[in-house]
């Protein structure tokens, strides 16, 4: 039996999956519906990125969803931590605001804010470009 | 009879891949396995006020302030009135604000200035409802964007 069509065949599913694969730098916690906006930008530069997930009942967490912040002091420290970190490895720092879509607003101002007060004044909103994800 | 046989046959080199063809198909599954389809997420930019200078030598044009209310309708403050545009919070792609916005930059570029928005966002409105504002602002490529209540 010819074995070498199969072969082939078994090289170009590796190449494709490698080709199309990413690496995925931003974490992203399934749980936040983020908004849709049909003129996002695609993410450039995923470096440097200082997630932060605003959940539907106002919770706020890190990027690894382990950390709540209660207060805005924990949120000011972490966000000032992870400035310092981006800053030594040399990228700009980002706030990547993840914020759920149904979610009101005064939470993701209470990030902006500790943001602001961290000295980090570039702020990213996680967006899908289409809704296609929430139709079921 | 001479038995002499033929010279005996080259035995050419051979490469056995059976183990290259193993290894392609662990990666193969490997890759199966984990990849997943997911939506692809993406950036709306803002940047505070802190970081955008002023140009003292220019003077700026009127900013537009846009007013968002916690039910989501959309106003345009100019002059001190309020005036409403967009009102039905279903409407993702606020036509009106658009309109609006759109003459706004055109008279920004037409005066030789950069178009400058101001946004006073209710605290109790959606989330969705203020990316559809800051989209409308990213359609037209208006950047320089505040939030009223970040700065004291």
């Amino acid at each position: 039996m010819d074995m070498s069509p199969m072969i082939d065949m078994v090289f170009l599913l590796l190449i494709f999956f490698i080709v199309n694969s990413n690496m995925v730098i931003v974490k992203m916690d399934k749980r936040v519906e983020v908004p849709v906006a049909a003129d996002s930008l695609q993410q450039e530069d995923a470096n440097g990125r200082i997630v932060v997930n605003v959940y539907e009942d106002g919770t706020l967490r890190d990027a690894n969803a382990n950390v709540e912040f209660e207060d805005d002091n924990a949120l000011i420290d972490y966000i000032d931590k992870e400035r310092q970190k981006m800053e030594n490895f040399g990228y700009p720092p980002t706030l990547h605001l993840r914020g759920d879509r149904r979610s009101v607003f005064r939470h993701s101002r209470r990030v902006i804010r500790a943001a602001a007060t961290a000295r980090v004044d570039q702020v990213r909103f996680a967006t899908y470009q289409t809704n296609k994800q929430y139709i079921r | 009879m001479s038995r002499r046989r033929v010279a005996v046959e080259e035995k050419e080199p051979g490469l056995d891949i059976s183990s290259l063809i193993d290894v392609c198909f662990l990666l193969l599954i490997y890759f199966i396995v984990t990849s997943t389809i997911d939506a692809e997420e993406r950036d709306v930019n803002m940047a505070l006020p802190s970081s955008t200078p002023s140009s003292s030598d220019q003077a700026p044009i009127d900013s537009l302030t846009i007013e968002l209310d916690g039910e989501g309708i959309v106003y345009i403050v100019a002059d001190g009135l309020k005036e409403p545009l967009d009102t039905n919070p279903e409407e993702k792609g606020v036509p009106l604000l658009t309109q609006r916005l759109t003459l706004y930059k055109q008279a920004a570029v037409a005066a030789g200035d950069q178009p400058v928005v101001q946004m006073n966002i209710d605290g109790e409105v959606e989330q969705q409802r203020v990316l559809d504002c800051l989209n409308a602002l990213a359609k037209l490529g208006i950047d320089r964007v505040t939030f009223t209540d970040l700065i004291n």
